[in-house]
């Protein structure tokens, strides 16, 4: 953790609302690039760390969605993070985060081309992601066809957040499963 | 760039709480940072490597940990340590044989309830007393209660998060986009994750029929499980008369280790004999026919009832054991003329205890290291070991249920169960690491921790408070020894002291308390009857919500399939009208209106749209 003292105004330091407790992520996330991050952050430094330093983080590394998590949480939608989209990722991944809150996030990383709604061409790249690419094409249609018939409840060909919320009901493990330990 | 600022308006717009919310996880989230510490990293690795399932194990183990803890401290603080001021001195002799076997040098250490001063302890002549007996009665009391109301919040917060509707849980789609575990770390069980859900994907596809199997089949089916349900049953009868038969036996030799081993070798044989009738039915079911494939949905549904039966049989056999010895206990060692009855239990139990420890880390070694072993050398199809969460689990409620019947006869029991636990989650951790697989089928953690945590409260901590509360009413202590020699039963102290206070006037109210709501039947049942009312009321209240929830699911079915119906009639309507400025004339034909795609439900909903938006109706008057 190292003997240096991390400096934050007050005014940030309560808009954080913890002491030397955050710390730990910070750490985390200056760790990344001790070069770039400064210590002092009373003066607000706009510092972004890029894509490639977020996603070599050991807990993301082997994850086939970390790119999709980077770019949902960045400011600039390309997976580029300031503390703060930082700090949100892991808060929304860690054991505190209600069901809807993260049901929210997780929509939006299997959205993948940002539209609302996950359609048929977002559920063959989850699946592709999800099995290395290993099912043959007619596979990965069949299995986007059922699972767009089983959670469409309004007919229209894609699922829409609440389809998905309806969906999360049935699996009680979403809480536990979608979570990262830092 | 202009995506962010177009995404970043959207998550304003759409749900400004979210931001607030985000804040408030960041507080907690640091916060609960450092109190997670004990074991952090450990927990991440075994998370990471083997998924979320595993980790449920260790979580429970910690869980347990801290019970134990917490009692250790409050009996340590509050009985112990005033007892060390009071102690007589000890004459036996140490020999190392005391450890095995928990008589000897320790019959005469604040080990067991036998050496507890009835005295009021003071210091000094006028000093500020303390009372041994009511201290002993109300920490244990207080400590089952604070047990008991921990177990009964983190039981109903638990099957709230994960409320179990069983119907609905076989969904593909859920099972696609919500059971990804991220968790998972390590880049060779990643891809192993990627693999199983790759395999279950391409199966399910290729082979959907449902199987049906012949009449001779299911007949042979039948009578497996009969059979397998007759042996477990056999030979937890055998099990029980057997210890009930060797503890009459053993009366008169009490420090006869031998036989307290024997006594827990019986029944772990039976579980592994169960357990080996357990696994040639599964294999009989799915393998015994080589010809059919089973679906994945067919081999879960399998491996669940599986799961449920092989729980059942253990629970039933561990439930009898128990019941047995509490049984053998409370109405003989009791009731028997020996000095002490209170610290031959302790004693019993301190062995029980042991011999359970013994066995957890030989079954380690067997199941896990041997098995690897011979899976990689031997016999090659059996492959590496996965680790038996169920089997895991249940023999840590045994060892908790034992150590909470313990406190009472033994207080620093907890202390001695509390180093176990460490022993046992850094055995089980190396065990893990070197010698298994992660899991290949799906293990629904949050709902198997739900239940265990059921198990934990209903049979094991309601049957503990029921034998203490037997223990504390009914039997009378021993004459000679310990903090409640010479009264009719324990629970006399404190009657004995209420009336000591009513002859103050300032703890009137005590008394009061005391005459007309602990010890009053009419209060009991008032309250009783009063919470009947009340989990009736709430009872109606979850159904009205259910019925209202199919209500509403079918408003939103007709809702759309209205719309796409209208659609569908402004289109023919639309060919009508071009084809009549053709010239051509159109036979008049009725529309019949077919759902989209043949979904039982949904068509079935529609026939009998008790409750159309009042949009549709109008909308259909408007074309027609």
């Amino acid at each position: 953790m190292g003997n240096k003292q991390t400096i934050f105004t007050p005014e940030q330091l309560d808009a954080y609302q913890v002491q030397n407790k955050l710390n730990g992520l910070f750490y985390r996330y200056r760790d990344l690039a001790p070069q770039l991050v400064p210590l002092d952050y009373t003066d607000k430094p706009d510092v972004t760390l890029p894509y490639e330093l977020i996603g070599s983080m050991p807990e993301l590394k082997d994850n086939p969605f970390r790119q999709r998590i980077a770019e949902v949480f960045s400011e600039d939608g390309d997976g580029n993070m300031t503390l703060d989209d930082f700090l949100d990722m892991f808060s929304v991944l860690s054991e505190m985060a209600p069901r809807d809150l993260k049901a929210y996030y997780a929509f939006k990383i299997y959205d993948f081309n940002n539209d609302d709604y996950i359609c048929k061409s977002d559920l063959e790249k989850t699946v592709n992601k999800l099995t290395r690419n290993e099912l043959t094409p007619e596979e990965v249609r069949l299995v986007c066809e059922k699972v767009i018939y089983e959670a469409d409840l309004d007919n229209d060909g894609k699922l829409s957040l609440e389809d998905f919320q309806h969906m999360i009901i049935r699996a009680p493990d979403f809480l536990s499963t979608f979570h990262i330990r830092i | 760039a202009s995506m962010s600022t177009r995404e970043r308006i959207k998550a304003i717009q759409k749900m400004p709480e979210t931001m607030k919310k985000k804040r408030e996880i960041r507080n907690s989230l640091s916060e609960h940072f450092h109190q997670l510490w004990l074991w952090h990293k450990t927990l991440k690795i075994i998370g990471g490597e083997f998924g979320t399932s595993v980790l449920s194990y260790f979580i429970f183990l910690k869980w347990l940990l801290s019970f134990n803890i917490f009692s250790f401290l409050i009996n340590f603080s509050f009985i112990t340590v005033p007892q060390f001021i009071a102690a007589e001195p000890n004459n036996l002799s140490f020999t190392g044989l005391e450890l095995l076997t928990g008589a000897g040098y320790f019959q005469q250490t604040v080990l067991y309830y036998g050496f507890y001063t009835n005295a009021t302890i003071s210091k000094t002549e006028n000093g500020a007393s303390y009372n041994m007996q009511l201290a002993y009665i109300f920490t244990v009391g207080i400590y089952f209660v604070i047990c008991l109301l921990i177990l009964l919040f983190s039981m109903a917060k638990s099957f709230c998060r994960n409320f179990i509707n069983p119907q609905t849980y076989s969904g593909n789609a859920s099972k696609l986009l919500c059971t990804w575990d991220f968790n998972v770390t390590n880049e060779k069980a990643v891809k192993l994750k990627q693999k199983n859900l790759s395999t279950q994907e391409g199966l399910t596809d290729v082979n959907k029929e449902v199987q049906n199997f012949s009449v001779t089949e299911r007949l042979v089916h039948i009578l497996l499980h009969l059979g397998a349900w007759a042996a477990s049953l056999g030979i937890a009868v055998a099990a029980c008369s057997g210890v009930y038969f060797l503890s009459i036996n053993n009366l008169e030799v009490r420090t006869d280790f031998a036989a307290c081993f024997w006594r827990r070798i019986f029944p772990h044989g039976c579980l592994s004999y169960t357990k080996c009738k357990l696994w040639s039915v599964r294999s009989n079911m799915t393998n015994g026919h080589p010809t059919i494939v089973p679906s994945r949905e067919l081999t879960q549904q399998l491996s669940v009832q599986l799961l449920v039966l092989f729980l059942c049989r253990n629970i039933i056999l561990k439930i009898s054991i128990i019941g047995i010895l509490c049984y053998y206990w409370l109405d003989i060692v009791a009731e028997s003329k020996s000095q002490c009855w209170e610290t031959l239990i302790g004693q019993d139990i301190y062995r029980l205890i042991l011999v359970d420890f013994i066995f957890c880390l030989l079954g380690s070694f067997f199941g896990e290291f041997l098995r690897r072993i011979i899976g990689t050398t031997v016999c090659v199809s059996l492959g590496v070991p996965e680790f038996d969460i169920a089997r895991n689990v249940l023999d840590l409620i045994y060892a908790q249920t034992l150590t909470w019947i313990g406190i009472l006869f033994s207080p620093l029991l907890p202390g001695i169960q509390m180093i176990s636990f460490f022993i046992v989650f850094y055995t089980k951790k190396v065990s893990l690491m070197k010698n298994c697989q992660p899991p290949r089928q799906v293990w629904r953690a949050a709902q198997m921790t739900t239940f265990f945590m059921f198990l934990l409260f209903f049979p094991s901590l309601i049957g503990v408070l029921s034998v203490i509360a037997v223990t504390v009413w009914r039997l009378k202590p021993s004459e000679e020894c310990g903090p409640f020699r010479g009264l009719s039963s324990m629970f006399a102290a404190v009657s004995e002291w209420i009336k000591i206070l009513e002859n103050y006037t300032g703890s009137k109210w005590v008394v009061w308390i005391y005459n007309n709501l602990i010890t009053s039947e009419l209060f009991f049942f008032i309250l009783s009857i009063i919470f009947l009312i009340i989990t009736y009321l709430y009872w109606q209240i979850i159904e009205g919500r259910k019925t209202m929830v199919k209500l509403l699911r079918n408003q939103i079915v007709n809702v759309s399939s209205s719309f796409s119906f209208i659609l569908f009639k402004t289109q023919i309507q639309d060919v009508h009208q071009k084809a009549e400025t053709v010239g051509f004339a159109v036979p008049g034909r009725k529309v019949t209106w077919r759902g989209s795609r043949n979904h039982d439900e949904k068509t079935h909903h529609l026939k009998e749209s008790s409750m159309p938006p009042y949009s549709y109706v109008s909308l259909c008057l408007y074309i027609t």
